[in-house]
């Protein structure tokens, strides 16, 4: 039990961490470092259970039961080392961060940091691949943004890192997989312990690859190496602790999670190995040639997680024991290093060592701390860096395959280790030696150095008491590689090969360290011809002119076209279909009525006339008259509540369509005459295919047996009489709230579009003058009659919608066609104002369509209480008098509809409804529109509302042009 | 049979109107192939009964299958919603509502 609480306290803490910021500002560092150990020293209490008896923490609970994936959650040695990280070297962060950051407010930083701790404890705690993978991308994500918040200039390198980490991701997820096709379970200790691992070496190398390509992009191994040199946009302390101490670890994580499946497999052995020492080399040259701290810090990193990886790679007990003992050091004196280059550039001002020097005398603590810190990186007795740095060189003695690997490696190693004593040199020489120039500075306050004093002094203490960690470290060999570890820290073993790789590397550091002008001068070129950086911006850039390029294929800005290829295509298949002669079953009753020819000539004339008009008002007029007929339709097929909304949605795009039609030209654009012919082809054969495929296949049968269970148990299951509403907000109020946030993004998308292009101005005919002076010419005058009836004609529209909305359940009504009558009120009112400005609705109109989707997802909610999403709840209400009102919580969920329907109702018609062209958009644009019916105009006239030109443009008007 | 009919003759008249050039005769295209659909799903419940599947008044015998009626109802309001953003498409932005380069 404890995991899980331990990490919802961390999720919860990251929630609230934007609160404590906003009360106590950048000291809810302090207050998070403090959390932080205390979930630390809750586990703790644990600890001694795993390390001394071997046993395990776990917990298990039902996530997705269907597929078999749980929240498998277990602690064992190994995950308690990165435990220790996560939260040790987390708590000093946090500490480090209150003192860091300028006064002011920093909430999404605490979030982003407390969040990552989170992800990346459920990382190391997960046995379930799927959670590790989802805590694996989550980590990813938290990293993106820290990186993102620095700045305009942290945009590329974040997208950058993203970008990879998230490739990696996708590797992982591809391992996640087969693992769980192969082995058939997502339990990762489980799959571990598999037999498949040994015995089918294709499916072993396969995941192996895989998660070693998600190790190396997430541990910065080459080629993926160059992301966090470029993540040293981020500020100081989230460099320290994700790109130093925990997030860059995960990649070793899963190095060392892996090994018990994996170290004996030959593959892993020589990509871990080679690409280790080649990274650990490569990058600490680089780290030779740098002049900022930092990005030396980030090579130094990366260089550190290359000798990681290799250790792993070995696969030895001592050398996952070396793996997990340099992690730890790792952690302390790398994070101890950024922190004190974070204060040094927040006294100083500067990072680059060409500009630092002899800070040593002005700020001596700092000096002594980030000296500890870079002689434990550099494997300098009495350290613990010494310590992790001897057993890595034991480790690599013992490198599998023939007798002359283990020395090579060896010696390839002893080199990388020159490297880093150097560029360890380089780093404290550099900001601290020579001439001391700036001599007004002074140290920072105690605060700001003490967590950096606390990790690096811990790396001291731990040099001479090595021993505290063994039964820790032989728990992490234990679960690494499945036998006990025996393992014995401490500083002098001896006489061993590894002492006298210690003794070389000092030696020759030091000399390079004299002739540290000889080796500047020596490396001050570029070492390969391009950078990573270059290399992934040139694939990036191929990616996407290769996209560009592949969309060409298709890519024209005629609708029609791309209309077209469906039409033709669907139309081919039907018509195929119907050749291949298909037998279809007789009607159980014939499906004609007389009255249905009627409807079915109005339609034709409509369509037929819709097709032939060349004016756009006679268009609408037809369409309207089309749907008019359609919802007549409806009723006569059995079905009201169908009908009333196609009728009342009918004229709210009427409504909606004059306000956009009065700024368009009159008449359509013309079109030629084989473009009319091949449309009238196509069209002639898709109707024809869509009759026939009707006729052919629907309706030959007697009623659905969902329609028949819902005629049956509407009434008994849900109290509701209207079963097509019962449906809509209890059955299957699901889909329906699906479409509720359909309908509202198009509501939202409305917005979006208008705020963007704005609206073309409104059309102004010259005719309209004729009218100034005339009734018809005023805009209070023309619409004195809708005014009138408007007045009490609107508030009964909204009345009788509230009405329908409440007897839906029972009678035709309900949410949709209760909005839909409301709607019609807002738009009489709004059609009868005398000017936009005057019309009544000043609504929030993206608060109600929220409110809406908001309201039905809540009421969603409230089903949990009777067991499930969108169940409804009801409740029988006494009523004065006697009898019961039956109440249903799918009247609040139709509530929702009624609101985010009223609400894009409302957006469409003040949207559109505005009058003139929006701000910055000159008036005098309409000059080139082929139109051209600029007219310079009388003062009355510059300010019509939006029925004076639908007045003008009735049809008949429009066949002019 | 007449179902049928209706369906091909909106079917036939909204692809012609949708291969035009205008986003406003592409959005009424679209409206007439929606009617379309409509009735398609409703056919398929099976035109031969045609009752209110009201119980208050409903004979369980002839009453028209209800669940196509629930799909039907909200597909009216989502392509009423997407006929509403075509039309500003329509309206927005400069010159008209051309969906072609002037040659």
């Amino acid at each position: 039990m404890v995991l899980p609480l331990v990490l919802s306290l961390l999720i919860l803490v990251a929630v609230a961490a934007p609160v404590l910021d906003r009360f106590v500002g950048r000291a809810a560092g302090w207050l998070l470092a403090v959390i932080f150990l205390a979930l630390g020293a809750v586990l703790a209490v644990e600890a001694p259970r795993i390390i001394t008896h071997d046993e395990e923490i776990e917990f298990s609970a039902p996530w997705m039961p269907a597929i078999d994936v749980l929240f498998d959650f277990r602690l064992d040695g190994t995950g308690l080392l990165f435990v220790i990280l996560v939260l040790g070297v987390g708590a000093l962060i946090m500490g480090y961060s209150a003192r860091y950051f300028s006064r002011g407010k920093h909430g999404d930083y605490y979030f982003l940091m407390a969040l990552f701790a989170a992800a990346m404890f459920g990382l190391v705690v997960a046995d379930d691949v799927v959670l590790l993978f989802v805590f694996w991308e989550l980590t990813t994500v938290c990293s993106f943004f820290l990186i993102g918040r620095t700045g305009h200039s942290a945009n590329q390198p974040a997208i950058r890192t993203l970008l990879l980490t998230v490739a990696g991701g996708l590797a992982l997820l591809g391992a996640v997989i087969t693992m769980i096709v192969h082995i058939g379970t997502s339990r990762l200790s489980v799959i571990l312990a598999d037999p498949a691992w040994q015995e089918d070496p294709a499916f072993a190398t396969t995941a192996g690859v895989l998660v070693i390509v998600a190790a190396f992009t997430k541990s910065a191994q080459f080629p993926f190496h160059y992301w966090l040199p470029d993540a040293m946009a981020a500020s100081t302390p989230v460099s320290a602790y994700l790109h130093a101490a925990a997030m860059v670890k995960a990649g070793i994580y899963l190095l060392m999670r892996f090994s018990p499946a994996l170290a004996d497999n030959v593959t892993w052995n020589v990509l871990l190995i080679g690409v280790g020492l080649l990274t650990a080399i490569m990058a600490a040259l680089f780290a030779l040639q740098r002049h900022d701290l930092k990005e030396l810090l980030a090579y130094s990193t990366v260089s550190q997680l290359g000798f990681l990886v290799a250790v792993i790679g070995i696969g030895t007990p001592g050398a996952l024991a070396a793996a997990g003992v340099h992690t730890l050091a790792h952690a302390l004196f790398k994070a101890t290093l950024f922190m004190l280059v974070g204060v040094i550039d927040r006294e100083v001002g500067s990072r680059d060592i060409r500009r630092l020097t002899g800070l040593r005398r002005v700020m001596p603590i700092t000096a002594g701390l980030a000296a500890l810190s870079a002689l434990s990186m550099a494997g300098v007795p009495p350290l613990l860096g010494f310590i992790s740095k001897e057993k890595l060189f034991a480790s690599y003695l013992e490198a599998p395959g023939p007798a002359m690997v283990g020395p090579l490696v060896g010696a390839v190693a002893v080199v990388g280790a020159i490297l880093t004593f150097a560029y360890s040199f380089r780093i404290v020489y550099g900001a601290f030696g020579g001439p001391t120039t700036q001599t007004r500075l002074r140290e920072p306050s105690l605060v700001f150095l003490l967590p950096a004093a606390v990790s690096s002094i811990a790396g001291l203490v731990l040099g001479f008491f090595a021993g505290w960690l063994d039964p820790l470290i032989d728990r992490v060999v234990l679960d690494t590689r499945g036998t006990p570890g025996e393992i014995h820290l401490g500083l002098w073993h001896g006489v061993a090969p590894e002492l006298y790789m210690s003794v070389v590397t000092i030696a020759v550091g030091v000399v390079l360290f004299l002739r540290r002008e000889f080796i500047d001068r020596l490396l001050d070129r570029r070492l390969f011809p391009v950078t990573g950086v270059q290399v992934f911006e040139r694939c990036h850039a191929a990616a996407i002119t290769f996209g560009a390029r592949v969309a060409e294929l298709t890519r024209t800005f005629s609708p029609a076209r791309h209309l077209a290829v469906p039409f033709v295509v669907l139309t081919a298949f039907g018509m195929g279909a119907l050749l291949t002669g298909v037998r279809v079953p007789a009607f159980p009753e014939p499906v004609t009525r007389p009255i249905d020819w009627l409807l079915m000539a109005l339609i034709a004339g409509g369509t037929v006339g819709i097709v032939l008009t060349r004016s756009r008002l006679a268009g609408l007029a037809l369409l309207g008259v089309i749907g008019f007929v359609i919802s007549l339709f409806f009723f006569i097929l059995g079905a009201p509540d169908v009908g009333l909304t196609q009728l009342l949605v009918e004229v709210l795009t009427v409504v909606v369509a004059v306000l956009v039609l009065r700024r368009l030209p009159r008449s359509f654009h013309p079109t030629g005459a084989l473009r009319k012919s091949v449309a009238a082809g196509v069209a002639l054969l898709a109707g024809g295919a869509a009759a026939v495929g009707t006729f052919a296949f629907t309706g030959r049968r007697e009623i659905s047996g969902a329609g028949e269970y819902f005629l049956q148990e509407a009434e008994e299951e849900t109290g509701g009489t209207n079963v097509v509403n019962t449906i809509l907000v209890d059955f299957r109020a699901l889909d329906t709230l699906g479409e509720l946030t359909v309908l509202g993004l198009a509501g939202v998308v409305i917005l979006a579009v208008l705020e963007v292009n704005g609206l073309m101005g409104g059309d102004r005919s010259p005719q309209a003058a004729r009218y100034i002076g005339t009734p018809i010419g005023s805009p209070t005058g023309n619409t004195i009659l809708a005014r009138t009836v408007g007045r009490w004609l609107a508030p009964l529209l909204v009345l009788l919608s509230l009405y329908l909305l409440v007897r839906g359940h029972g009678e035709p009504g309900g949410g949709f066609i209760a909005a839909l009558v409301g709607g019609a009120g807002f738009a009489l009112a709004y059609l009868s104002a005398s000017s936009a400005q005057a019309a009544p609705i000043r609504w929030p109109y993206v608060g109600l369509i929220a409110g809406g989707v908001g309201v039905a997802t809540l009421v969603g909610v409230l089903g949990f209480g009777d067991g499930g999403f969108l169940r409804p709840l009801h409740a029988d209400i006494p009523l004065f008098g006697g009898g019961y009102y039956h109440f249903s919580t799918a009247l609040l969920f139709d509530i929702g509809v009624y609101l985010a329907v009223i609400g894009v109702t409302v957006t469409a018609l003040n949207r559109l409804g505005v009058e003139d062209v929006p701000p910055g958009r000159e008036a005098g644009d309409r000059r080139s529109d082929p139109d051209g019916s600029v007219a310079a105009e009388p003062d009355e006239v510059r300010e019509p509302d939006s029925r004076y030109e639908t007045t003008e443009s009735l049809p008949g008007s429009g066949g002019r042009r | 049979m007449s179902l049928a009919l209706v369906v091909g003759v909106l079917v036939a008249g909204g692809t012609f109107l949708v291969l035009q050039r205008g986003m406003v005769r592409i959005a009424f295209g679209f409206v007439l192939l929606g009617h379309a659909a409509n009735l398609v799903l409703l056919s398929a419940g099976g035109a031969a009964r045609r009752g209110e599947p009201l119980l208050s008044i409903a004979d369980l015998a002839t009453a028209a299958d209800p669940l196509p009626q629930a799909f039907v109802l909200t597909a009216i309001v989502i392509a009423f919603a997407i006929t509403i953003y075509m039309l500003t498409l329509a309206g927005a932005g400069e010159g008209d509502d051309d969906t072609e380069d002037r040659r």
